[in-house]
């Protein structure tokens, strides 16, 4: 394996505001890896400097060994992007529009081709303004691939999209992987990152906060499962919070979570204090925590508002 | 050049689908002539030995390279750069003078069509007898053209947003229109505002255009208003060029 993507010491100001403070991460070949973390913590900013759309203040940017900030032009070959917001001509045909992509680079993936793995076949004489949400989503990505890049980057690949179209476009970035790819994707759904990226940064207030495989990241938070016990009624509650559980325990209302990496163990002693109060649970679930467990630990704060 | 090629393309696709283009740069210029035609017929005016058709004919194709030339151009560049259609090429090897080049051909393509369309309905519709020569009528179509696309680039370099765009663009073409003699003759201006009228860009095309495509007149003759004109498409096109913004 080798690097594709190299990022050390990224810093870029607006104004009074740190938009990225001191970023360094790198990406192997075949990786995808997801930039995880709310609105505003400047995962936009950071891939469109490796892109080339911004200069940082300071920092360095390898892509595929070249050095990307001083020869942005070289690189423009190698990578695909997906911007946040794609605009296109309004008034130019699905088809027209990847053939013209198409005409840019030396290479192309032929528009038919294209077009049968982000499924607008049928869309391909429609005017782009005429698009969903889903389809105007697949042909950004149709058109971030029309050059086979090898380093492709998607910003916010799914933002705004039904689960449905959110599915369709999991699957195209899977198939990416599968053909080889090394994919950069932002985003703020933790589910999306769990899903398809084998490592992920996340980014908070400009800063890479955490970086590792999701599960590992789990486990590093010692938040390995969670047991979510809701409408537990006073005694109980205060019975549960004295019985000096292995793990950590959040109230909310009268809801509580365990954090915990003796799942098993916590449920047997709930289970038994409830009992023995002759108390029945409403509803008792154990699930694996997740990265928006991990923001909150990470943060004290929510991943989505 | 193959890549100009199929950016001149793409630039004429697009603009045979947006119909205020058409409207504005087609259909509006040909609706004036034809008006004209119909209320003048015959018509002399006492101040110049033409008929009034003939007279006005010249400041319709004025109208119609400001259509393409600042119109067209200022609200279509913002309003593309504004949507980050710039911006989203900017990541492809596609280089940023292609895309320029491209609307510059496409453009200059417009106005000659226009210029034609023009002449012929003059000619077959109202009889007006075109005097000039084609390689000189063509030199100074070339010159309004340069002259207006320098001036709508210059817009975009002053104007953010597309909305402001439309406004300001179509401002610009109606003081143009109406204070360079297009809808009456400078003439029947008060002197103050027919100094005025006569320093502006319309005015000086007016009548360059109407002494070489009507009465075949040489540059000697019409240095001053050249000059004008000249004067114009260079300090534009250096503005222009100082103020531009890709984003």
């Amino acid at each position: 394996m080798s690097t594709v993507v190299e990022v050390k010491d990224l810093t870029k100001r607006y104004g009074n505001l740190i938009a990225v403070d001191g970023v360094s991460f790198s990406v192997e070949e075949g990786e995808v890896f997801g930039v995880l973390g709310p609105n505003g913590a400047g995962k936009t900013t950071t891939v469109e400097i490796i892109e080339g759309l911004r200069k940082p203040d300071s920092g360095e940017v390898r892509v595929c060994g070249i050095d990307a900030l001083r020869e942005p032009a070289r690189i423009k070959d190698l990578i695909g992007v997906q911007l946040q917001a794609t605009s296109l001509y309004d008034r130019i045909r699905v088809k027209e529009a990847v053939d013209l992509f198409g005409g840019y680079y030396r290479k192309a993936i032929p528009t038919a081709t294209l077009l049968e793995e982000v499924s607008l076949t049928d869309k391909q004489g429609s005017y782009v303004d005429g698009l969903s949400g889903g389809q105007r989503q697949r042909l950004a990505l149709a058109l971030a691939l029309v050059n086979d890049p090898g380093v492709v980057f998607l910003d916010e690949p799914t933002t705004g999209l039904d689960p449905q179209a959110r599915r369709n476009v999991w699957s195209i970035v899977r198939s990416l992987q599968e053909r080889g790819k090394t994919v950069i994707l932002t985003t703020h759904y933790m589910e999306e990152a769990e899903q398809l990226c084998g490592r992920v940064a996340i980014m908070d207030l400009g800063k890479v906060i955490a970086l590792d495989r999701p599960s590992a990241l789990v486990a590093a938070a010692g938040l390995q499962s969670t047991i979510e016990l809701t409408a537990v009624p006073e005694t109980l509650r205060s019975a549960l919070v004295e019985a000096d559980l292995p793990g950590r325990i959040s109230e909310d209302g009268d809801q509580m979570l365990v954090y915990t990496a003796k799942p098993s163990h916590v449920l047997k002693e709930v289970t038994r204090i409830a009992a023995d109060r002759d108390i029945d649970l409403e509803s008792i679930s154990v699930r694996r925590a997740t990265l928006e467990d991990v923001f909150l630990a990470l943060t004290g704060k929510q991943l989505r508002e | 050049m193959k890549i100009l090629g199929r950016q001149v393309m793409l630039e004429m696709r697009l603009f045979l689908r947006r119909k205020d283009d058409l409207f504005w740069t087609v259909a509006f210029p040909v609706f004036f002539i034809v008006l004209f035609g119909l209320i003048y017929g015959d018509m002399q005016w006492d101040f110049v030995d033409l008929r009034a058709i003939e007279y006005i004919m010249p400041g319709i194709v004025v109208m119609a390279l400001m259509t393409s030339g600042i119109m067209a151009t200022a609200s279509g560049f913002v309003e593309e750069r504004e949507r980050g259609i710039y911006r989203r090429l900017s990541l492809t090897p596609l280089k940023r003078h292609t895309i320029l080049g491209g609307q510059l051909v496409q453009r200059y393509i417009v106005i000659l069509v226009q210029t034609a369309l023009l002449l012929v309905v003059g000619v077959l519709a109202f009889n007006i007898s075109i005097q000039g020569n084609p390689l000189w009528v063509w030199l100074v179509v070339t010159l309004g053209a340069l002259c207006f696309l320098s001036i709508g680039f210059l817009l975009t370099g002053l104007i953010k947003t597309a909305r402001a765009a439309n406004g300001i663009s179509m401002v610009v073409f109606f003081m143009l229109m109406f204070l360079g003699g297009i809808f009456f003759p400078t003439e029947m201006m008060p002197d103050f505002l027919r100094t005025f009228s006569g320093v502006l860009p319309s005015t000086s095309l007016n009548d360059v255009f109407r002494a070489v495509i009507i009465m075949d007149l040489g540059a000697g003759e019409i240095w001053r208003e050249l000059l004008i004109a000249g004067g114009w498409s260079v300090g534009s096109l250096l503005v222009a060029v100082r103020l531009f913004r890709w984003e």
